[in-house]
């Protein structure tokens, strides 16, 4: 449905409201339009509105021009022209942005579907956190393992890996859900053209993970890059960012600078496959110059 | 860090004058230090502009090549510029002297000159979009967000070019310029006519042929068939029945507005509201052609916004403009590069969705077209892309390359790949995971391509994370 048929449609219902309320007692038609309404139960759904791209969605009535409103959206996924009725937002505007916000809280408080992890053969973890409240709650449950769970990931997985790779849920089910089956494969046939590689069932699956967590797994692993995917705080343009974390010998409590990081990983991003062969190169980079964040941009800058 | 700079040349060899100029494009990383890289041309000076020459002729057809090597050395000397250190350029030769004997005259002797280049005849739409990017059309519609065309009017042709912003929305060419007639300064003989206005001169049967002496006045009625047909070009009054016969090989399809326009070209220098006394100095009909434009519809009826470049628009956009980079994340193999003058093969959308094995007919069909008397020379393949493709899709697409392209890599001719959306990495990963060891390949992304088109891919800067591209459009539309 495009915007045109939801605009209509909308004004369709309330002129049949309001029509409905002001002729009822009086008017024979208006009788027989109201049960007409009533009556007309379908098994039509609703089209989905997250499904009009907002960039294109142009709601100014008359506008002086058009085309030069549009060419300026396109540069921006804020909610430009979406006009007013009174002093409010219209209805498909509010309706939307609702649907926004609900899909960024729901990949906050939803699970990663735990099919997707364990059919890819991860070593399934969780860190101190007990609850998804702790995890909001209390980031740094989310950066521990329990003694159990350490040696759980000790022995499941190789000693000493040049590259440890790890998937946590983070702040975003839905980035993990969207994108991991896709990177995965793009990191490790990325990583082949460098002569490296990694197995799937050595790859850690964490639940309730901060980004420190990587460095209670670099510890435990002693492995010499560790490589986080983690999904990213939602926002109202996409709730499945991912970004990849990766430190050469992280260790707990270590400065955030010596981190890299590659954001924006989403369909309206960095798509995941680009990116995976990307995080490839910047692995090998890490494993042969045995450095990872500021450390790393300096020694690049040395050698030019 | 150190931004990269590229040195690009751009020698435009035209009906009338000869120029070069010598640009410095800045490469620039745009994203922050910890980002993936995003790199573009952030600048583009021209840091010399050589003396404008006339284009020596040996004939009325043929350049003088060796005339031609001679002012480029000179200039490169002049401009204290070591051959060696340019990386990119463009040597078009454009307007009446755009045949392909030329082409090979020029590159001949050429030959170790410019910068190895190749030397291109570049079609009239490729001038067109030239022209119009060296007078900074393209900027002014960018800014004004309103289409906007450019009118080169050089010696032996206008060329024309609407741009919506950056992108290239229509380009057309009418053999219409101020060398159409030459004149004797002193005698005011006319020495040469060009043959469509001999045409035109017995259509409307003047008394004007080689020899005779002319006034403005006399030269009145052509000046006039001359403008008429410019303002019917960007939609301006009836039909001049003309028209049809000045057209060079096609007009605008005008099914759009233009409400601004700029002038280059060396007619641009005379759009003056006075005729000078000396109306001849330049031996030609320019400053007539150039007087009689300023006093037409389109200075009437359209916005006439100053062009950056008037005479050297297509020299600047040659060297300048022509010059761009691929996307940031693409493979390639060292020891390749530079590649010149690949010919593009482009794959239809419907072909790419297609599954692997009907991917790889179609591709090594498609690659067969190329086969001249049997000859099989390399080709670039260049597909649309997927914009957040599956890891299945790249697979897919590698395995119909790599199945498709047998012929090639049977002749061991490096694979060139070029994508439209942002996945050449991963593609060129998984390529080479599928070519033999060792296997020469190039997978570049975000450079769009036609059919028809030719492409020069020069060495890797920025360390190494892209590739600088010259896309060369021969074919418009």
């Amino acid at each position: 449905m495009n915007e045109q048929d939801l605009k209509s449609m909308i004004e369709n219902i309330l002129t049949e409201m309001t029509d409905n309320s002001k002729k009822e007692d009086n008017s024979p038609a208006a009788v027989t339009a109201s049960d007409s309404v009533e009556s007309t139960e379908s098994d039509e759904i609703l089209d989905d509105i997250t499904e009009i791209d907002l960039r294109k969605q142009f709601l100014v009535p008359h506008p002086h021009d058009r085309e030069g409103y549009l060419k300026m959206k396109s540069f921006t996924p804020a909610r430009l022209g979406m006009w007013r009725c009174g002093s409010r937002y219209k209805t498909a505007s509010v309706l939307r942005f609702r649907a926004d916000h609900a899909a960024a809280q729901d990949a906050v408080f939803s699970d990663v579907n735990p099919e997707i992890p364990k059919s890819m053969g991860f070593v399934m973890t969780q860190t101190t956190c007990k609850t998804k409240d702790e995890y909001l709650t209390r980031p740094d449950h989310g950066r521990k393992f329990s003694d159990d769970m350490a040696e759980k990931i000790r022995t499941n997985t190789e000693k000493s890996p040049k590259i440890q790779m790890v998937v946590g849920d983070g702040l975003s089910s839905a980035a993990i859900e969207a994108n991991v089956r896709e990177i995965i494969p793009a990191i490790k046939q990325g990583l082949k053209v460098y002569g490296l590689d990694f197995d799937e069932k050595n790859v850690i699956y964490v639940k309730y993970c901060r980004v420190g967590a990587e460095d209670h797994i670099g510890e435990i692993t002693n492995a010499d890059v560790v490589c986080l995917l983690v999904g990213e705080r939602p926002g109202l343009v996409t709730a499945k960012s991912m970004s990849a974390y990766i430190a050469y010998k992280p260790t707990m409590g270590m400065p955030e600078a010596r981190r890299t990081v590659v954001s924006n990983i989403h369909d309206g991003g960095l798509p995941a496959v680009e990116a995976g062969a990307y995080i490839a190169e910047l692995l090998d980079k890490m494993v042969r110059l045995k450095k990872s964040g500021i450390d790393l941009k300096a020694v690049e800058n040395e050698t030019k | 860090m150190k931004d990269d700079t590229i040195l690009s040349v751009g020698i435009d060899l035209g009906t009338s004058t000869t120029q070069l100029v010598l640009s410095r494009l800045t490469i620039k990383n745009f994203a922050s230090a910890f980002s993936v890289p995003r790199i573009n041309i952030s600048k583009k000076e021209v840091i010399y502009k050589s003396d404008i020459i006339f284009t020596p002729l040996l004939n009325q057809q043929t350049i003088d090549a060796e005339a031609i090597k001679r002012f480029v050395a000179e200039q490169y000397d002049k401009a204290h510029i070591d051959k060696q250190n340019i990386q990119m350029g463009a040597v078009i030769i454009t307007g009446e002297t755009a045949r392909k004997d030329n082409a090979n005259l020029v590159t001949e002797a050429l030959s170790g000159y410019a910068g190895d280049f190749v030397v291109a005849t570049a079609g009239p739409d490729l001038e067109s979009i030239i022209a119009g990017k060296g007078a900074g059309t393209n900027v002014a519609s960018k800014e004004s967000r309103h289409h906007t065309a450019n009118i080169d009017v050089g010696g032996g042709t206008s060329n024309l070019v609407v741009f919506d912003g950056d992108d290239v929305l229509d380009t057309a060419c009418f053999d219409i310029g101020g060398r159409l007639i030459k004149i004797d300064r002193n005698t005011q003989k006319i020495t040469y006519i060009s043959p469509k206005v001999i045409k035109l001169i017995a259509a409307l049967d003047l008394p004007i042929s080689e020899g005779t002496k002319v006034t403005p006045s006399t030269l009145k009625p052509i000046i006039q068939v001359l403008v008429h047909v410019l303002e019917n070009s960007v939609g301006i009054g009836e039909r001049n029945p003309y028209y049809d016969m000045f057209i060079t090989n096609h007009g605008l399809r005008l099914d759009y507005k233009i409400p601004a326009l700029t002038f280059s070209g060396g007619v641009a220098d005379c759009l003056q509201e006075e005729l000078p006394t000396d109306i001849f100095r330049y031996g030609d009909i320019g400053l007539l052609l150039g007087n009689a434009l300023r006093h037409s519809a389109i200075f009437t009826q359209k916005k006439i916004i100053h062009s950056l470049e008037t005479i050297r628009a297509t020299v600047v956009g040659a060297g300048s403009h022509t010059t761009d980079v691929s996307g940031s994340t693409i493979s390639y193999t060292t020891g390749i590069l530079p590649i010149r003058n690949l010919p593009i093969l482009k794959m239809a959308r419907q072909d790419e969705n297609r599954d692997v094995n009907n991917l790889a007919t179609s591709i090594a069909e498609k690659i067969n077209w190329y086969r001249v008397q049997n000859e099989l020379n390399n080709v670039v393949l260049a597909f649309n892309g997927l914009k957040n493709p599956h890891y299945s899709d790249i697979q897919r697409y590698a395995a119909g390359i790599v199945d498709g392209a047998a012929v090639l890599i049977n002749k061991h001719e490096p694979l060139i790949i070029l994508v439209h959306e942002d996945m050449a990495k991963a593609l060129g990963h998984s390529l080479f995971a599928r070519l033999p060891q060792h296997y020469p390949f190039i997978c570049i992304d975000s450079v769009k391509v036609e059919n028809g088109d030719y492409i020069d891919l020069g060495e890797p800067i920025a360390e190494g994370s892209v590739l600088p591209v010259i896309v060369k459009t021969l074919i418009f539309g």
